[in-house]
């Protein structure tokens, strides 16, 4: 019952209800992974649905996703302790020389969203950093652009994680409105994401 | 008899308002207060320099403009500016309402008219763009169209600057990556004009400059700002935030918040020389549709800043004849009408962004003539009704009595010359028309667009000017080596 109130305050996008709601449910003796899976992943699931399905707007989406993070770090240290594992570590910035972020933090939160832990490493993101985040765990890359000029600086992190020798230890997936599906194959991405709810879809599959 | 009228008034076109003085006003105080009390960021120190030297206050990179320095600004900038073709005529006189119209530039994708593919754009396809334009009779002014991919993306505007230059004798409105590529751009059309002051007396070139937000203003955007008003010549000054995501969704605190930002380059531009032409936008910041995260083109909330253009009395910079759809399609057509007769109705000055698909990404020829068409129209529709005399005709319909025929009349061979013809959409019968082959607009765009670059040949410049833009591009293309 607390878990399907969670579910339903974070479809709804209210914080102060998600909080006590979680507070609640451990309390009351629930497991912190099964809130995490079935109240707060859940949730964001359905989120995500609504949107593909034109129902939710971006804004909706967002403050959902704002609930089910308030949500989230409450459970963190509830999560740390039963050794619950997420579902991947995605480091995600914008390349050197951008400093569009808008669509890089959507993409952020919609990942958390889905149970993945986020490196965010900001806008204007070089090579180098990004091989650091792979060197520190992260098993998934996410690089934006919005500029014909910048895009070029995502083959270079590819590139660099080639000299790093890293490059099979990690996917990467690139979005950002030049950015089309042959450009990441002519780089050697692994994915190409056209918008948030897909890059969650996608992220899933490559981890 | 001597017929005399006392109090007579017509009017000389449609008569359309967006807003009343009032509500212009009340977003004006809204962008004043913002540059009082929240101050905007600059990353610029020179334009810090200045702006303190004005009587700004200044805290680290925020500056605080007093309202004070906005009214002396408007008493220096001119309220007309005009825009000259290569031959020194004033071919685009930017005052009041009038309109004209051009393409806009740097597209990713161009719908080869000739494949119908969707595919990158290359030099060439510059090239029959802007020879297009030049022979297109409602378009004004060029813009660069496409970005093309097989030439050094940094430097792609140097080379964009020599084919505008070389294929039309029309306006052009550059859209330079930083500073060097907008001084070679100068250059080159001091090249054409022949020398610093020509290009000054009779500009034929202004720039696009695009500003990250009212707020807060790029260093690129202020050195061109600094650049261009310094040397005269006129500046198209825009903070382009999009309402939802960089300013509020609600059209008014979007525009009264990239408004701060014009005010702002307004003093800048008249500290650093008075005088200086400032072109302000005429487009409010595109509303972010929610489902997509795509900033929209063709959006209806259009009108506003123009408006306050208005009762600023400065040039405005619009957006029309531009669409969302992917192809030339049914919505493409629909758009492009819409856009261009609400911002020629709202008295944009310079209408930009013709023949635009996808959002800003994507370029047809055909679309650009299909515009072409649509102006067309619009110009007629928004002239004035002639009711003098001659235009009523009395005597002519007394004598064609009740059976009324006036095909053969000379006032019918004298008048109907001045109504308007399509060019391109279609009027002939179900049977004529399947007889000409059962074309389609766009099928008959694309043949109009193929015989203009067939049979149309720019007016070529003087050899040794040639020779002087080439050397230009080849010296960017050294230091871009470097």
């Amino acid at each position: 019952m607390e878990l399907k109130k969670i579910y339903q305050n974070i479809i709804e996008a209210d914080v102060e209800a998600v909080e006590n709601g979680v507070k609640a449910a451990l309390a009351g003796g629930i497991d912190a992974g099964v809130i995490l899976n079935e109240a707060l992943i859940a949730a964001m699931d359905e989120v995500g649905r609504r949107f593909e399905a034109g129902d939710f707007f971006v804004p909706e989406m967002l403050v959902s996703a704002r609930a089910m993070q308030a949500g989230l770090n409450l459970l963190k240290p509830h999560l740390a302790a039963t050794g619950v594992k997420a579902a991947g570590k995605v480091a995600i910035g914008t390349v050197k020389g951008d400093l569009h972020d808008i669509g890089k933090n959507l993409v952020a939160m919609m990942l958390e969203g889905a149970g993945f832990e986020i490196i965010d490493l900001g806008v204007d993101v070089s090579a180098e950093t990004f091989v650091d985040a792979v060197r520190k765990g992260a098993n998934l890359i996410g690089m934006s652009a919005l500029l014909t000029t910048t895009m070029s600086n995502m083959g270079a992190t590819i590139e660099a994680l080639k000299a790093a020798g890293l490059r099979d230890k990690v996917k990467v997936m690139i979005g950002g409105a030049p950015v089309t599906e042959e450009f990441a194959r002519s780089i050697g991405a692994d994915a190409f994401a056209p918008d948030a709810s897909s890059a969650t879809r996608l992220a899933r599959q490559l981890t | 008899m001597s017929n005399i009228n006392v109090n007579t008034s017509e009017f000389n076109s449609v008569q359309f308002e967006r807003m009343s003085t009032d509500q212009c006003e009340k977003i004006h105080w809204a962008s004043l207060e913002m540059l009082e009390r929240y101050g905007v960021k600059l990353h610029d120190q020179q334009a810090i320099d200045l702006l303190r030297q004005g009587g700004a206050d200044v805290d680290g990179n925020l500056v605080y403009v007093k309202s004070g320095m906005v009214e002396k600004a408007f008493t220096t900038v001119p309220k007309r500016v005009v825009l000259y073709n290569r031959h020194a005529e004033p071919v685009m006189p930017l005052e009041g309402r009038r309109s004209f119209y051009g393409p806009g530039s740097d597209t990713l994708n161009l719908i080869d008219h000739r494949t119908g593919e969707r595919r990158k754009p290359v030099l060439n396809d510059v090239r029959e763009g802007i020879i297009l334009c030049d022979a297109l009779p409602n378009i004004d002014f060029v813009m660069s169209m496409i970005l093309p991919s097989d030439v050094d993306q940094t430097i792609a505007d140097t080379f964009q600057m020599e084919v505008m230059l070389n294929n039309t004798i029309k306006p052009i409105i550059a859209v330079t990556y930083d500073l060097p590529g907008l001084i070679d751009s100068v250059e080159m059309a001091e090249a054409v004009m022949g020398g610093v002051d020509a290009l000054r007396r009779h500009p034929i070139l202004s720039c696009y400059i695009n500003v990250v937000s009212g707020l807060n203003h790029n260093a690129e955007a202020l050195q061109k700002l600094l650049y261009l008003s310094g040397k005269g010549l006129p500046s198209i000054y825009i903070p382009s935030t999009t309402a939802g995501t960089s300013s509020p969704i609600t059209p008014a605190g979007a525009v009264a918040l990239d408004n701060a930002g014009v005010l702002l380059g307004l003093v800048l531009s008249q500290l650093n020389r008075e005088g200086a032409p400032y072109i302000m936008p005429g487009m409010p910041p595109a509303p972010m549709d929610m489902r997509t995260m795509n900033a929209p083109y063709a959006y209806p909330v259009r009108g506003i800043f123009q408006a306050m253009a208005q009762m600023y009395k400065l040039p405005a910079f619009g957006l029309g004849g531009a669409s969302d759809a992917k192809i030339v399609d049914q919505q493409a057509a629909a758009e492009a009408a819409l856009t261009l007769l609400a911002e020629s109705m709202v008295g944009g000055n310079i209408i930009h962004d013709v023949g635009y698909l996808e959002s800003g990404l994507g370029y047809s020829f055909e679309l650009l003539a299909i515009c072409d068409d649509i102006i067309g129209w619009i110009g007629a529709f928004m002239k004035g009704v002639d009711v003098s005399d001659d235009a009523l005709a009395l005597e002519i319909i007394k004598k064609a009595g009740h059976q009324g025929s006036y095909l053969a009349t000379e006032h019918t061979r004298k008048h109907f010359k001045s109504e308007w013809y399509p060019a391109l959409f279609e009027r002939d019968n179900y049977s004529t028309w399947e007889t000409k082959g059962s074309k389609t607009l766009l099928q008959r765009a694309r043949e109009r667009v193929e015989k203009i670059l067939t049979q149309h040949q720019p007016e070529a410049l003087p050899q040794d000017v040639q020779a002087q833009i080439r050397s230009i591009v080849e010296r960017r293309m050294e230091t871009s080596k470097v």
